[in-house]
């Protein structure tokens, strides 16, 4: 019994994926982004784009939701998404919703820095999709990377471990925070809402040396 | 059971206890999966734009005072100019290009007021001047050009078959259905149709073109001053 207490410990604490600060939205008309600023709550975060529509004058609504990781083993983050599904095809679609992963960066003195691994995003996600939005030749806006790019679990996220020491608890200065950038581009969509859920999971990666 | 051997036991159930709580709530600091729940919204849009330069033809005198600029919100301004015997051009025309743009089905309706300076039936009503919509396109990229549109006008105004004498006042009249602005005292569909744009950006300056005729036949009307004011309207149903 002791043996298997134990166990289950070790293995909680060596993944976990929780919110890397505060989200944060622009370019919405009545749109809003929830989610915690704590580095040490869990990852729930509810973004409503608003009105997409050409009611919406701005250029892009652009949602950025930091994301903090903590490993003691090379890991992987993948997403796997739920939702979308407008038969219409000129309705909101899922290469419409631009997403990209970056900016990795070190939460603080106890994020372990690896000088032989690098953490790698994976293409095509490596990309701010605000930046890298541009016009298909049927007129529509398209994405580096959308979320089209999803089938299943996608990885988009792996590299060497993220934290020096195991702790109990979530600390803020103990992993790794990037961000996912999601956009929706205003345009002549149907009318309509849409709703979908994007699932972030935290896996051991393949072994790289730290 | 003697009282050393039930404090043994008693010991011994409770740091495995103590551990098990532990490790519950270690085990609830870590996650493994995030998540992030997106919605939006789009709602029906339309909207109507002048489709470029007016055309102003037959005119004697007058001129378009404030012309129309593709792409920017119509508030064009027309004097017709000399509208009695001494123009002898046939009719005096106006040819205003209109722009509509829609993510839904669209209607558009027109309302117009027609005001002279005369005292008596010969003066310039309503029904003296002609009015319809001219040919519609839906051309250019990011439009939906399989969509169709119900033009409830009788096209250009000065057309033959649109108008003629009338062989007892001998007045021209303007006879066809939605020919002449007295049909549109009140909000009346000019035209409707399917979704003027696919999915593409407002920049995208694409859109359904057509031009709204004005004219006016040139006669022995009651001298004086005309205003006509038309109000272009479109809806999403």
């Amino acid at each position: 019994m002791l043996m298997v207490c134990a166990g289950t410990t070790m293995s909680a604490q060596t993944l976990d994926i929780s919110s890397g600060g505060q989200p944060t939205i622009t370019g919405a008309l009545g749109g809003s982004v929830t989610g915690s600023a704590s580095v040490q709550s869990d990852l729930v975060v509810t973004i409503n784009f608003g009105e997409v529509s050409p009611a919406n004058t701005n250029s892009v609504v652009k949602v950025v939701v930091p994301v903090a990781v903590r490993s003691l083993v090379p890991y992987r983050v993948s997403v796997s998404l739920a939702g979308l599904g407008n038969a219409n095809p000129q309705g909101l679609q899922s290469s419409d919703i631009g997403f990209g992963v970056a900016n990795m960066r070190a939460m603080g003195n106890q994020s372990q820095i690896c000088t032989q691994s690098s953490h790698i995003f994976y293409p095509p996600f490596n990309n701010d999709p605000a930046s890298t939005a541009t016009i298909a030749a049927n007129g529509r806006v398209a994405y580096q990377s959308s979320f089209s790019n999803i089938a299943g679990a996608t990885v988009i996220l792996s590299g060497p471990r993220l934290q020096k020491t195991p702790n109990l608890t979530r600390q803020q200065t103990d992993g790794y925070i990037f961000d996912a950038i999601f956009t929706i581009t205003p345009q002549y969509f149907a009318a309509g809402t849409t709703s979908a859920t994007l699932t972030f999971t935290i896996s051991a990666g393949p072994i790289v040396p730290c | 059971m003697n009282t050393k051997t039930t404090r043994v036991i008693t010991r011994a159930l409770l740091f495995p206890t103590l551990l098990l709580v532990f490790a519950v709530s270690a085990s609830a600091q870590a996650q493994l999966t995030g998540t992030v729940n997106m919605s939006a919204t789009v709602s029906k849009f339309v909207e109507i734009n002048s489709g470029g330069a007016i055309t102003l033809t037959g005119n004697s005198g007058g001129g378009v005072t404030t012309d129309g600029v593709a792409n920017n919100p119509l508030a064009a301004q027309i004097n017709l100019g000399e509208l009695g015997p001494s123009n002898t051009n046939s009719f005096v025309t106006a040819s205003v290009p209109l722009k509509l743009r829609s993510n839904a089905n669209y209607v558009l309706s027109m309302n117009a007021t027609v005001t002279s300076s005369g005292s008596t039936a010969n003066k310039i009503g309503s029904a003296d001047v002609g009015f319809g919509l001219g040919t519609v396109t839906r051309v250019g990229t990011g439009v939906n050009t399989a969509g169709t549109d119900t033009n409830a006008t009788s096209g250009d105004p000065t057309l033959a078959g649109n108008g003629s004498v009338n062989a007892v006042s001998g007045r021209y009249e303007y006879t066809a259905a939605n020919s002449n602005l007295s049909a549109f005292s009140a909000s009346t569909t000019a035209m409707n149709g399917a979704r003027i744009m696919n999915a593409v950006p407002r920049t995208n300056t694409n859109g359904l073109a057509v031009p709204a005729i004005f004219s006016v036949k040139p006669q022995f009307f009651e001298d004086g001053s005309t205003t006509v004011a038309v109000t272009f309207t479109v809806t999403a149903p």
